[in-house]
């Protein structure tokens, strides 16, 4: 559910270059989401090492852990709000705490895919939909 | 956007202002509180021994709230009321006073001691994540032997095995269904059940689902555990309906359609006073499982050569009925059409009744 209030939308704020690297962002996100519904969540543990940013690596290993809804949820939420973060470092954030908590609901890579695009803006969420189909198209669509 | 988020998103709170030496006393509290959790949902006066003995302010203040039994709303209204003016101005202070609201609030939600760890610990940043870890794995080591089982009558441990032949389905289904349900569901399973799941959590939240399915155990009602049981279920088979399952041929939950049709035909050609005659020597749990796989004319046309009493009892035994795998509802249509073929038989019913019933008899055969 989308809860926009006038403090967020100020701190999502960032220049539209900043946008364009959700794209990367969210296709990772995908693929961390098909592993898990392909190979089980605890599969995730291997890729663990690859992941610099401290905010996915954490959100990962609770969800291995089983910590789900609203619990899940909080604890991200607290991992971001104890930093003075705004602009693209929120942005990047938000999407990352939205994409581990569609991971922990077994989405669709699409589904996820579509709960992301928003933080693109409205006018630029479509375009990042057809870019994002492009390039997972020769990967093959899940059933 | 994340709710959680957008509900905070005014009262963030920069913790680089707080020492290190701050969050290490802090995360020193942290395991005070979650100990104090565990011990809570084993002795109804741990709470109120802590409050009595506690010496930093804040704490004492929020364990005497928890003392009168306040839910995480009730909780949070009162631990804000009597939040210490003194001190707003430290960072430290305030801070802490998150800290302390956070666990207490999760104590409050009655939720597993590594939750509420996780949810403090999160105050204090990524760096303590695995210091937490290594508190939780500890702990998780040094758990009490398992408690006793409390196994309630139905298919649910049968379907868990099942899934649990592809992990993957098993995990999708618990999780799908949530902690709270799965814990629950699993309260009225036997242990071999609860070990098949375990393996899918990793230490530590195997060890909250096995000390949450326990206290659920002992905590919910007979029908509360039934009902998270169904719902399992109902989860199970939405995410088959919707193929997101890994089921083989035989684990399907929806049936052979050439199944269906071979055994509605041959119910529909049966005389009503053969099927009155064959049902009254089937449990209505059978007839149940085996209806599962037909159509509903089928069910009309057997219902309908049954008495009042009789139609009960199987309308009874269908509500009670879980879904089954395909192997399951197959196996009881062809004793179901054994029974028929035989009642038929003695009455010497056309061929043709007895070459359907015969045919559904030794399906797959």
């Amino acid at each position: 559910m989308i809860q926009w209030n006038a403090d967020l939308a100020r701190r999502l704020q960032c220049r539209e270059e900043e946008k364009k690297g959700l794209g990367p962002i969210i296709k990772r996100l995908m693929n961390l989401d098909r592993k898990a519904r392909g190979e089980g969540f605890l599969s995730l543990e291997s890729e663990l090492p690859s992941i610099d940013d401290p905010l996915l690596a954490v959100g990962l290993r609770l969800v291995m852990e089983g910590v789900s809804g609203e619990a899940l949820e909080e604890i991200l939420a607290t991992y971001l709000l104890i930093e003075e973060k705004a602009g693209w470092p929120f942005l990047k954030a938000c999407v990352t705490i939205e994409g581990i908590l569609a991971l922990s609901e077994s989405d669709d890579p699409a589904l996820m895919a579509r709960k992301l695009l928003p933080y693109f803006g409205a006018d630029k969420a479509l375009a990042a939909l057809e870019e994002l189909e492009k390039d997972e198209a020769p990967a093959g669509k899940e059933r | 956007m994340i709710e959680a988020i957008a509900e905070a998103a005014s009262s963030f709170f920069d913790a680089s202002k707080v020492s290190r030496q701050k969050k290490d006393a802090l995360f020193e509290l942290a395991t005070r509180i979650c100990a104090l959790s565990a011990d809570a949902r084993s002795s109804e006066k741990a709470i109120e021994k802590a409050a009595e003995v506690e010496h930093r302010k804040i704490l004492k203040t929020g364990l005497g709230i928890l003392t009168t039994g306040a839910d995480p709303e009730a909780f949070d209204r009162a631990f804000a009321q009597a939040k210490p003016k003194d001190g707003a101005d430290d960072p430290g202070s305030e801070f802490e006073w998150l800290f302390v609201r956070a666990g207490l609030r999760g104590i409050a939600a009655d939720e597993h001691y590594s939750v509420v760890m996780r949810r403090m610990t999160a105050f204090l940043g990524s760096e303590y994540y695995d210091k937490a870890e290594d508190w939780l794995s500890d702990r998780a080591k040094r758990r009490r032997a398992k408690g006793e089982s409390l196994v309630f009558p139905g298919e649910l441990p049968d379907v868990i095995r099942i899934l649990a032949m592809d992990k993957r389905n098993l995990e999708r289904v618990l999780r799908a269904a949530g902690h709270e349900i799965a814990a629950a569901a699993l309260a009225g399973c036997p242990q071999e059940s609860m070990d098949l799941a375990r393996p899918l959590y990793g230490k530590i939240g195997a060890a909250a689902l096995e000390d949450d399915a326990a206290r659920m155990r002992v905590h919910l009602s007979s029908d509360e555990i039934e009902q998270a049981q169904a719902a399992l279920l109902e989860v199970l088979r939405n995410l088959d309906e919707r193929g997101e399952l890994h089921l083989g041929p035989e684990d399907e939950l929806v049936a052979d359609p050439a199944y269906v049709a071979a055994i509605t035909k041959a119910i529909l050609g049966v005389d009503q006073t053969i099927i009155k005659k064959a049902f009254r020597q089937a449990e209505g749990a059978l007839v149940a499982t085996a209806m599962q796989g037909m159509e509903p004319e089928a069910h009309d046309h057997i219902l309908g050569a049954l008495s009042n009493k009789e139609t009960k009892r199987i309308l009874d035994a269908i509500d009670d009925a879980d879904p089954l795998p395909k192997r399951a509802v197959q196996g009881a249509g062809k004793l179901l059409a054994e029974k028929l073929f035989e009642a038929a038989a003695a009455v010497k019913a056309p061929k043709a009744t007895l070459e359907r019933l015969a045919a559904v008899r030794d399906w797959g055969s």
